[in-house]
């Protein structure tokens, strides 16, 4: 059974990197977007510190130093956003050109074809992140790299966690339809203030923070650049390392298992209302 | 065959903007979100900047920029971004879902002029992106509490109403490349944001080496966004009247749309001959 389900997963996958590697121009350009995100950003942010004389600290932005907060912030915000986009929004893709319906009159695992994307994500939003780490940590000073296990640790259960989000939003995807580029472009902002992707949480006014503490993403980027940072003054910002940690582990760990659940629920409902098919 | 009558022209731009706003009237929670999005960008760098002390982050932006009101720059920077990101998305992408939903071929077998369906269709992304950046900046200045009131709005307006043509000159240029090589949507991610980098969207382009600044320069949405800014804020103008920069996109107004469209064409020659446009 397991070897059946691997080899469905593979022929998925490898379906998804085909159709990557066809589009070179896509590819390309979808690189460089990276790079002049993280160039206008790491710009805007310079702004507010006194680069040109960086002696000078008196009135460069405080002692402030935001190269972990921002490049941290970024990697796992790259993460959420692809994953939205093509776990999530992409099902539409199967809707519009016809072939969702026909993979459930196929014998394959269905929802394999969800994890199969995942295979996508990994690979280039992985070599984007990488590439991205790099050129804001030349622009922005060294990036602390302080425990590293512990990090991965915690990028690992966070992208778990993520993953669980794209399946849940692929379920919300089959529901309202073309509705769902507007939410994921919604969703997509609102974790970028809400999870404070690219500054601290201290700077989020206070109603704001709170809303934050609801969100266990928002834990995930807190204790994931915190303990890269090696647990600096005032870091971790929203709890107690402690809780932290067991928040990004269960939020790793059930997520996943939740946003599965809410697919079958919608795919289930789809296949009993007749609706897989329309878009 | 006779020339069509501007009427007829006048009614044919009509058309094609209505039936796209149209369109977009059945997702109202994308014109909400049009106007969010220019907040949350430039809330990200404003956020950043207060992390450090809302006084130091004033001290060090006045020293960077020339100004110390950095919501106001920032928020104008991410407002005129959202004009030109939506010239560029509207205009490529009416080529990419005419192509794609096979309506393309048959534009071309229609007795109109392809220019004027694009007139009609840089219309509508005109006005929406005005709204959008309009709505943006005012409901952003109440948000952020600032006086969106302030300096020469009238002078600010007309920089980007001027803007508006050697923008949409440029949107041709682009979508012949579509018409070319096709992936859209990528293509145009990337056009937008390297206009957005190059046009100084949270930045003074005075931080760029030479070349770059040069290149900078000859792009009509930097001197659009920084005829705003320094209309609105007293930056300083890059010729230092207002009157030089604006003649400088008055130059660009003449020479964009002429430039575009003459690319365009050529483009569009080169398809039909070859491939077709039907194919995508």
């Amino acid at each position: 059974m397991f070897r059946i389900h691997w080899h469905t997963f593979w022929a998925m996958a490898r379906k998804e990197l085909i159709i990557l590697s066809r589009y070179p121009v896509e590819f390309v350009a979808s690189f460089g977007q990276v790079f002049l995100i993280v160039a206008i950003f790491t710009l805007g942010g310079l702004m507010f510190s006194n680069f040109r004389n960086p002696m000078d600290s008196e009135t460069s932005g405080g002692n402030f130093s935001y190269s972990g907060v921002v490049v941290y912030g970024f990697i796992l915000f790259m993460f959420l956003s692809d994953t939205l986009w093509s776990i999530g929004y992409n099902i539409r893709h199967e809707q519009v050109q016809g072939t969702l319906e026909q993979l459930y009159l196929s014998p394959a695992n269905k929802f394999l074809n969800l994890v199969a994307r995942v295979t996508n994500i990994l690979l280039w939003t992985g070599m984007a992140s990488i590439a991205a780490a790099i050129l804001m940590s030349s622009m922005i000073g060294q990036l602390p790299i302080k425990n590293p296990l512990l990090g991965l640790y915690l990028f690992l259960m966070s992208l778990s966690g993520t993953f669980g989000i794209g399946f849940a939003f692929a379920a919300l995807t089959l529901r309202i339809k073309e509705a769902a580029q507007t939410v994921a472009n919604f969703l997509q902002f609102l974790f970028l203030i809400l999870c404070a992707n690219f500054f601290p949480f201290s700077a989020l006014p206070p109603f704001l923070r709170f809303f934050s503490r609801l969100l266990p993403l928002a834990y995930c980027v807190d204790a994931f650049r915190s303990a890269l940072m090696g647990f600096p003054a005032g870091f971790p910002e929203l709890a107690p390392f402690e809780a932290e940690l067991v928040i990004v582990t269960l939020f790793g760990v059930f997520m996943p298992f939740v946003g599965y659940r809410l697919y079958c629920a919608a795919e289930r409902y789809g296949r009993q209302a007749g609706t897989l098919s329309a878009y | 065959m006779n020339e069509p009558s501007w009427r007829s022209v006048f009614s044919i731009v009509l058309a094609s903007a209505r039936m796209r706003l149209l369109t977009i009237t059945r997702y109202p929670g994308q014109l909400i979100l049009d106007t969010f999005i220019p907040i949350v960008f430039a809330a990200m760098p404003i956020l950043l900047g207060r992390a450090g002390g809302e006084e130091n982050a004033a001290i060090a932006f006045q020293r960077n920029t020339g100004t110390a009101n950095y919501v106001a720059y920032l928020l104008i920077g991410s407002s005129v971004f959202t004009i030109v990101s939506f010239a560029f998305w509207h205009v490529a992408y009416w080529l990419r879902w005419e192509q794609e939903s096979g309506t393309l071929e048959a534009l071309y077998l229609a007795p109109v002029q392809r220019i004027w369906i694009a007139a009609g269709t840089a219309l509508y992304s005109c006005g929406r992106g005005l709204f959008a950046a309009l709505t943006a900046y005012f409901l952003g200045a109440i948000i952020l509490r600032f006086n969106p009131i302030q300096g020469e709005l009238g002078l600010a307006l007309l920089f980007i109403l001027v803007g508006f043509i050697p923008l949409y000159g440029m949107t041709l240029l682009y979508g012949a490349v579509i018409l070319k090589v096709k992936e859209a949507n990528a293509l145009v991610n990337l056009m937008q944001w390297s206009v957005s980098f190059l046009m100084g969207i949270f930045f003074p382009i005075t931080v760029f080496p030479p070349l770059l600044k040069t290149i900078a320069l000859l792009f009509p949405p930097t001197w659009m966004t920084n005829g705003v800014r320094s209309a609105l804020l007293g930056i300083g103008f890059f010729l230092g009247h207002w009157y030089l920069d604006l003649a400088v996109l008055w130059g660009f107004m003449l020479l964009s749309p002429l430039l575009g469209y003459w690319v365009f064409h050529q483009v569009e020659n080169q398809v039909r001959r070859n491939e077709g446009v039907g194919q995508f």
